[in-house]
């Protein structure tokens, strides 16, 4: 049964060999079997070829979506799954070829960034970095010079580099031809809208954090508002600064406000002295008040102790109770001042004449002085 | 028989893969497509899919993007209320709302139509940023105060004046966001912005200088004042001190009062040794006591007292 099969299988593939050489022959049947073979050999490359080609069909759907990348497959130009499901996360995936299938990729999480230069004089970054710009002429020609006008009416330069990340990649996509584009201009109109709210000196030097964050702001609101898809990470790098045009008098302000501030600094700190001054100077005051109460009222208190203590001796003969007391004291005295002159009296009565030279000099030392 | 087969399913497929490519096309997502059946327009799609037509000539696909394009008109002149020449520039969101309409307003493939169309959203750009840039003064551009400034509400201004139009004219598209790129001033205002810009340098550096000398006057002299009341008060305290001892003291007036002769006597010999100090010098005659042990009689002595 096997057998038969097999003879009837190898019939149908070379019927035409068979009938010809039922017709056909033998010489000629060798020469028909050679071109089988070789036909039966081609038959077998092109199978190869074509199961080749469908392992390279099958093999040119396999696509990688990276960490920070999502994609989308458009099959016939229709997102394959709803909103967020259509979103293809990092690996590997599979998808038909062209032009059945089309696969969208967007770069998610990684930072982005654009820079404003809009409000920007003429330079290059090469002349940047080398520090040979041109130098400034005497007016900001509208054609290259860009500047923002301040709300005072000055002009100034200014420039930003904002950094963000996608946050809906189907909006950034599939709603815009060119988000970032957008999102630039977004950028220099947050610069315009910013510099006409603020004063010259706040927007150059007494508030340039409050300035750059009113651009974040800006933009921030302005993207969510025209629903670009993307979330504003920061404005990281910002620079202000005056018309090159009038760098002199604008430092000269610099150095003024320096100046300033040292003067009343300097005063400051000789407030700072002259009140600790006066406050130790005030404690002294009425330390010492304090010190001559407590002595003055003891001394009192003492005398009137003593007094108390005398009172009987004193009543018993008043003119001894002196004589006793003076003698005491005036004995301390001659033993402590050293200058002691006893004058006699003069036997006629008259008065006598003593001449002193009263000297601020300290006195002699005693061993010269006292014999 | 199986060669025949294989031949005739490979070459089936061919004419399929054909037949396919001359019948169908794609629609892709945000895109809108206009079949125009002999130049005419007699179907639009805004789905996106596969989708079948008669193939060229009989039928043209035009594809148009639905998404946001962005625009931005020349950096140009105007004249505020004021008369002060203003150059801005504005850029736009602009898209495609109608493609049947577009088509009609700006034929062809869409590398042609969509410059057409710009040109044309530029022009009206113009005009508007004209009139309403005329209506308002400088101030309303640029104003350090919040209230004052009219920045957006002018934008917006614009924005509904080509709006207005753009619908009004049924061109098929329409703005999606307006807002201003660039303001500037013409080149030789520039300079005169320049002078006054260092004449007000200038004001501000000797306001700064005066200033900052009253400033530190000021400081000065509050200190000094406040240094003197501490004095002041402290003195005064000191006096009050003073008299709280004095007050005290006085309780004892009252005892020594009864005898004045002893009180007085104590008070001065408590004084002497005070006065009778190594410095002094004493000059004494024989009355002293108690040299008048030289001179008189126990008699004579004790009478002179």
């Amino acid at each position: 049964m096997s057998h038969e099969h097999h003879h009837h299988d190898h019939d149908h593939g070379h019927d035409e060999r068979q009938a010809s050489s039922a017709v056909v022959p033998e010489v000629q049947d060798a020469g028909s079997q050679a071109l089988s073979e070789a036909l039966r050999s081609s038959f077998a490359v092109v199978k190869i070829v074509m199961v080749l080609m469908v392992l390279v069909f099958i093999g040119s759907g396999f696509f990688q979506v990276g960490p920070s990348e999502k994609a989308v497959i458009l099959r016939f130009g229709k997102p394959v799954g709803e909103g967020q499901k259509a979103l293809l996360t990092s690996g590997l995936h599979w998808s038909f070829p062209y032009p059945i299938d089309e696969v969208v990729k967007i770069p998610i999480s990684k930072q982005q960034t654009i820079t404003s230069t809009i409000g920007w004089y003429f330079t290059t970054p090469e002349q940047e970095l080398s520090g040979e710009e041109l130098p400034a002429g005497p007016s900001l020609n509208p054609a290259i010079d860009g500047y923002v006008i301040t709300g005072d009416r000055n002009i100034i330069h200014s420039r930003a580099i904002l950094t963000y990340t996608v946050n809906d990649p189907v909006r950034y996509v599939f709603d815009f031809v060119s988000a970032s584009n957008a999102l630039q201009n977004i950028l220099n109109n947050a610069l315009l809208y910013t510099a006409a709210h603020y004063k010259v000196d706040d927007a150059l030097f007494n508030d340039t954090t409050g300035f750059r964050k009113a651009v974040e702001q800006r933009v921030s609101e302005m993207a969510d508002e025209e629903k670009l898809g993307i979330v504003v990470e920061q404005i990281s790098d910002m620079r202000s600064i005056p018309p090159r045009q009038l760098k002199s008098v604008f430092d000269q302000v610099i150095t003024t406000r320096e100046n300033r501030n040292r003067v009343i600094d300097d005063a400051k700190n000789y407030a700072n002295t002259n009140l600790n001054a006066a406050s130790s100077t005030a404690f002294a005051i009425t330390n010492q008040a304090e010190a001559a109460r407590v002595e003055y009222v003891s001394s009192m208190i003492a005398l009137a102790t003593n007094f108390s203590a005398q009172l009987p001796y004193y009543k018993l003969n008043p003119t001894f109770f002196r004589q006793q007391q003076l003698g005491d004291v005036m004995a301390k005295a001659f033993a402590n001042v050293q200058r002691k002159i006893f004058v006699p009296q003069r036997a006629d009565g008259k008065p006598t004449e003593v001449r002193l030279l009263i000297s601020d000099q300290p006195p002699q030392p005693k061993t010269s002085a006292n014999p | 028989m199986k060669k025949n087969l294989l031949t005739v399913i490979v070459g089936a497929v061919l004419i399929l893969i054909f037949v396919l490519l001359l019948f169908t096309f794609q629609v892709r997502k945000s895109e809108e497509v206009v079949v125009a059946t002999f130049m005419k327009p007699t179907r639009n799609i805004d789905q996106p899919g596969l989708y079948f037509k008669w193939p060229w000539p009989i039928q043209k696909v035009y594809r148009y993007d639905q998404r946001v394009q962005n625009f931005e008109d020349k950096y140009s002149e105007s004249y505020t209320a004021d008369n002060i020449t203003l150059l801005s520039s504005v850029y736009v969101g602009w898209k495609i709302t109608d493609a049947s309409t577009f088509i009609q307003k700006f034929p062809g493939d869409t590398a042609d139509s969509i410059p057409l169309a710009q040109s044309k959203l530029e022009g009206m750009l113009r005009t508007a940023k004209l009139g309403v840039m005329g209506k308002h003064a400088l101030s309303d551009i640029v104003n350090p105060d919040p209230r004052a400034l009219k920045f957006e509400a002018i934008e917006q201004e614009i924005e509904q004046a080509v709006q207005a139009e753009l619908q009004g004219k049924n061109y098929g598209f329409e703005l999606v966001f307006l807002g201003f790129k660039r303001i500037g001033l013409p080149d030789s205002v520039t300079q005169t912005v320049f002078d006054r810009m260092k004449n007000e340098r200038g004001v501000l550096i000797s306001q700064l200088q005066s200033s900052g000398d009253s400033e530190a006057l000021k400081i000065k002299a509050s200190a000094e004042r406040q240094a003197s009341e501490m004095i002041a008060n402290a003195t005064a305290t000191a006096r009050q001190i003073e008299g709280e001892g004095e007050a005290k003291a006085a309780e004892t007036y009252k005892l020594l009062d009864q005898n004045p002769d002893l009180a007085s006597f104590l008070l001065k010999i408590r004084t002497l040794p005070q006065l009778l100090n190594q410095h002094a010098t004493m000059i004494l005659d024989d009355r002293a006591a108690p040299f008048d042990l030289f001179t008189a009689s126990p008699a004579t002595n004790s009478a002179s007292h």
